[in-house]
């Protein structure tokens, strides 16, 4: 399978203040088409930040990030804003719906910024997507009046309206107890194989874990291991006993 | 570009009331709509009301005057004297040239002044009577109701002495007895005693003249009061100003000399004081309401009214001395009668009368002007009278001059207004007689005296020839010894001559031949003022008429920019205002941006552009301008509609002037309306620049960051 995200040596640093703080320490990694990839690591470890520069909405010190063949270190905002819109969907942890609009105008809301669909088109995109997020009946409501595993589907069909290549998705259980946790995942997996969209997202739940096909795990800042789709299955087995 | 607006305003109309802090920003600008509206259309208003004041009552819509005056025109005045404004000689080439212009309707000839006249005092007036009944006694046969007429003047004067002494006593207490003139003491004295008056039979005009030399000084109720008039072709005038009305007597019949007074000034100068107060005191107690006895609620000070009242009763004198034996019997029984009371003094009489209050006012209001009134010369000058005005010409003499007086007028809807009200009416050739430019009879007179004393003109090289030589012969003797009257041409002729003039008809070609000092340019379109003017200057600069034209406005001088003063003043207090909204405003979207910091991220990561981001916050806040603006303009304009119909009544009568007339009920116009909102929406948009800019400077990565 062709690789659709390419790191290749990448070094982020945060200042803080005059201290420079190191995030990744020197990460390569290929991330093919159709991976449901979990990037694990205790608190601090670099998930996020890795997953900020695959999303772009981050770049990085030193390195390439390519994304869909894109090199993001030499690409305007304008054109960093519309791979995020046409390849890329985000799970936040906490979910991070706009609360004054609807479920539907939430999922719609991407349609709107790409401009490329007609109402009746993003109608019908919108409501088989939350069809399938199994909340086609809650359309009209506002994020407040949901649960969190209700907000967090939303958030998924939001993702997944624009038909991205890649989505990420930070911690996206987090926040939610473990049986809708999994209800989530299970969703995800659902869509990865159906659609072949690549998933990449971070966890510390190992049972989240257990759904990737593919996992690297990091520690300060640095890859220490990395599973190929093969033997994670092992693996798992292996920490749940 | 469709869903993307419509996704804004989805967006900011669900923001609307989501934030406190909207809920402040709108507030501030619903506020400031209503004033911007409410303010506008209240001075809007008020400058349109007193544009028709100034134009209705003097001005017309544009004034022309001659363009060597030193000063600039000043219809109302400027600082208490009249402006120095050079003459126009030849009016008529003026008018015929002016009139040439398309929308010019007509050209109103007119020139302001201001004489000082002294209304006659009581003893003044007394006398005179008597002298004339003394003259038709002297004409006349005897004749029993001349005498009895003759005998209730006498004993009237009489009266007069009496109270006049009584002053004088009451005056001796409170002062030294240096500050009085003892020459007036003995004056009084002569003429009150039984002496004098037993001889007054005898040698009639030699006693009334003692009375008019050292007795009428003493009386100190002659006021001077300064006349400002307007003298213009009145028929023209009437015409051209249809707010005038004449209120009693009659017009100026066409081409007659005449006088009209201002009913304004007619009753607020020349009206007896004591009646004068008893109005204003209606006006307030009656008309507005308010009560005369304040002095508990304001904390011991008087109030208006009080004062009123008190002056009143401090000054009966001006009444006392109006009433001759009979009349003084029938006040004291009225007032009698009125306050059930057996005092005989009419004095504590009055003083009691004038003790008014709250319960009683109305009631002696009106039996003062039912019982009283009647007995007396309510006004100092009458209807019907013959006034003599003196005045400095522009040379520097006093010219004199007598006027029939017609009546009185009033502008329409200006009733009270103090200002349109100060001016008096004059036809055009008295007012050139007192200016002092020679008039065509004028000049006729100069000629017959000339030709009478054989005068003649004479080259100045001759002139010593002329009056030492020998070739001339001698035109006149003078004549040495007493001057015989009958063959002096002054005297009768000069009366007769007077009766003449005031009798004589003017035509129209002699008032508009000559000279005066601005006139009144009637437009037919009056919106096309500025054009109408330009038109005029280069018609003058043609024609070498040398003119200055002016707009009704700038010719009103300070009060002209009243109006505009005060809107300034809005203006600056409405820009205060907004500097302060301005900020508060910029301070609040700021807050209300780092409140939204994870939203705007959120939507960033998810592609939005930074275009996206401005047009969210600005689009947010012109739903809010809109929305909170628009509320505030439609309150006020419910203010100005319930305003217009209720009205606002003029606190005193300089307002009556600027509301042209008791109330001014304002209107809203289109132009308020868009005014208010432009600058709503322009301040909003300015406060929101920066808070907009930062919200465009969120980085998507915000998003990732758990919200606070």
């Amino acid at each position: 399978m062709p690789s659709i995200v390419s790191i290749i040596d990448v070094v982020k640093e945060y200042k803080l203040g005059s201290v420079v703080v190191p995030a990744l320490r020197g990460v390569s990694l290929e991330v093919h088409q159709g991976d449901f990839l979990s990037i694990a690591g205790p608190s601090g470890s670099g998930k996020t930040t890795l997953l900020n520069l695959i999303g772009c909405v981050d770049t990085a010190t030193s390195g390439t990030v390519l994304v869909d063949g894109n090199d993001t270190r030499h690409l305007s905002d304008r054109k960093l804003t519309n791979l995020r819109l046409n390849t890329l969907g985000f799970i936040f942890q906490s979910f991070n719906l706009v609360s004054v609009l609807s479920v539907f105008q939430n999922v719609e809301f991407p349609l709107l910024l790409q401009r490329t669909l007609t109402k009746s088109e993003r109608r019908d995109r919108v409501m088989s997507l939350l069809d399938q997020v199994g909340l086609a009946s809650h359309v009209d409501h506002r994020p407040n009046e949901l649960s969190g595993g209700q907000r967090q589907r939303v958030a998924v069909a939001r993702a997944l309206v624009t038909q991205p290549k890649i989505v990420l998705a930070d911690e996206p259980t987090a926040n939610l107890d473990s049986v809708t946790g999994n209800n989530i995942i299970d969703l995800m997996k659902e869509l990865n194989e159906k659609n072949g969209t690549t998933f990449i997202f971070s966890t510390h739940d190992a049972k989240v874990m257990s759904h990737a096909n593919a996992v690297i795990r990091l520690a300060d800042g640095q890859i220490v291991e990395q599973l190929t789709p093969a033997n994670v299955q092992l693996k798992s087995v292996a920490e749940v006993r | 570009m469709g869903g993307h607006l419509r996704v804004l305003i989805r967006i900011a109309l669900r923001n609307l009331f989501a934030s406190k802090l909207n809920v402040i920003i709108g507030g501030i600008i619903l506020t400031g709509t209503l004033l911007v509206v409410v303010g506008g259309a209240l001075l809007d208003s008020m400058d349109q009301s007193m544009s028709r004041s100034i134009i209705g009552s003097v001005a017309g819509n544009i004034q022309i005057y001659s363009a060597k005056s030193k000063d600039p025109l000043a219809l109302f005045g400027q600082m208490g004297s009249e402006p120095d404004l050079s003459p126009i000689e030849d009016f008529s080439k003026v008018k015929t040239a002016l009139e040439s212009i398309p929308n010019v309707k007509t050209v109103v000839p007119m020139g302001i002044n201001g004489a000082l006249i002294t209304s006659g005092n009581t003893v003044d007036v007394a006398l005179e009577k008597m002298r004339d009944l003394v003259r038709q006694k002297q004409q006349r046969a005897a004749n029993p109701e001349l005498e009895g007429r003759y005998q209730s003047q006498k004993e009237y004067i009489r009266q007069i002495l009496r109270v006049l002494q009584s002053d004088l006593k009451k005056r001796e207490l409170l002062v030294t007895e240096k500050s009085i003139d003892p020459e007036n003491v003995a004056a009084l004295q002569r003429g009150s005693s039984e002496a004098f008056w037993d001889g007054f039979d005898r040698d009639p005009l030699n006693s009334l003249e003692f009375l008019e030399n050292k007795i009428a000084p003493q009386a100190s109720d002659a006021d001077l009061v300064y006349l400002r008039y307007l003298g213009t072709d009145l028929d023209d005038f009437q015409k051209s100003f249809d707010r005038i009305r004449i209120v009693d007597g009659q017009r100026v019949p066409a081409g007659h000399r005449g006088f009209l007074f201002s009913k304004y000034f007619y009753e607020n100068v020349l009206k007896l004081k004591a009646a004068r107060r008893l109005d204003k005191i209606k006006k307030t107690v009656v008309d507005q309401g308010k009560l005369i006895a304040t002095s508990a609620v304001k904390g011991g000070q008087p109030s208006e009214a009080e004062q009123l009242l008190k002056q009143n009763q401090a000054q009966t004198k001006e009444i006392i001395l109006q009433l001759d034996k009979i009349k003084t019997q029938q006040a004291v029984q009225r007032l009698q009668r009125e306050l059930g009371s057996s005092e005989t003094d009419l004095d504590a009489l009055l003083k009691r009368f004038f003790g008014m209050d709250d319960a009683n006012f109305k009631h002696r209001y009106s039996f003062f002007y039912q019982q009283l009134a009647p007995l007396l010369e309510l006004y100092r000058i009458r209807v019907g009278d013959v006034l003599t005005i003196k005045a400095f010409t522009r040379t520097g003499y006093v010219q004199s001059v007598n006027v029939p007086i017609y009546g009185t007028f009033q502008f329409q809807g200006m009733e009270d207004a103090a200002l349109a009200g100060s001016l008096n009416l004059m036809d055009l050739v008295s007012f050139r007689d007192l200016f002092g430019y020679l008039s065509a009879d004028k000049i006729e007179e100069v000629d017959k005296l000339k030709k009478l004393a054989g005068a003649e003109a004479i080259d100045r090289s001759r002139a010593e020839d002329e009056l030492f030589g020998t070739a001339r012969k001698v035109v006149a003797e003078a004549t040495p010894g007493l001057i015989d009257e009958d063959k002096e041409p002054a005297g009768n002729l000069r009366a007769l001559r007077r009766e003449e003039l005031l009798r004589r008809v003017y035509s129209k070609d002699e008032m508009d031949n000559g000279v005066l000092l601005n006139g009144a340019v009637i437009l037919k379109d009056p919106t096309k003022l500025r054009q109408t003017i330009k038109e005029i200057e280069s018609v003058s600069q043609r024609e070498k008429l040398n003119l200055k034209a002016v707009s009704w406005q700038t010719a009103a001088g300070l009060i002209g920019q009243f109006v505009s003063l005060a809107k300034l003043a809005l203006y600056i207090a409405v820009f205060i205002i907004f500097i302060v909204a301005l900020v508060i405003i910029n301070n609040a979207m700021m807050m209300a941006t780092l409140q939204r910091v994870h939203e705007i991220g959120t939507m960033r990561a998810i592609g939005a552009q930074r275009s996206f981001v401005l047009g969210l916050v600005l689009t947010e806040i012109i739903v809010l301008g809109l929305v909170f603006g628009g509320t505030g303009a439609a309150i006020g304009t419910g203010i100005v509609k319930w305003l217009g119909r209720v009205g606002i009544a003029a606190p005193n009568d300089w307002f009556y002037f600027f509301f042209s007339g008791p109330r001014l009920h304002p209107w809203l116009t289109a132009a308020n309306l868009i005014a208010a909102f432009v600058i709503v929406l322009l301040v909003s948009a300015i406060s929101t620049l920066y808070p907009a800019f930062l919200a465009t400077r969120v980085a998507p990565v915000r998003a990732m960051q758990a919200e606070e």
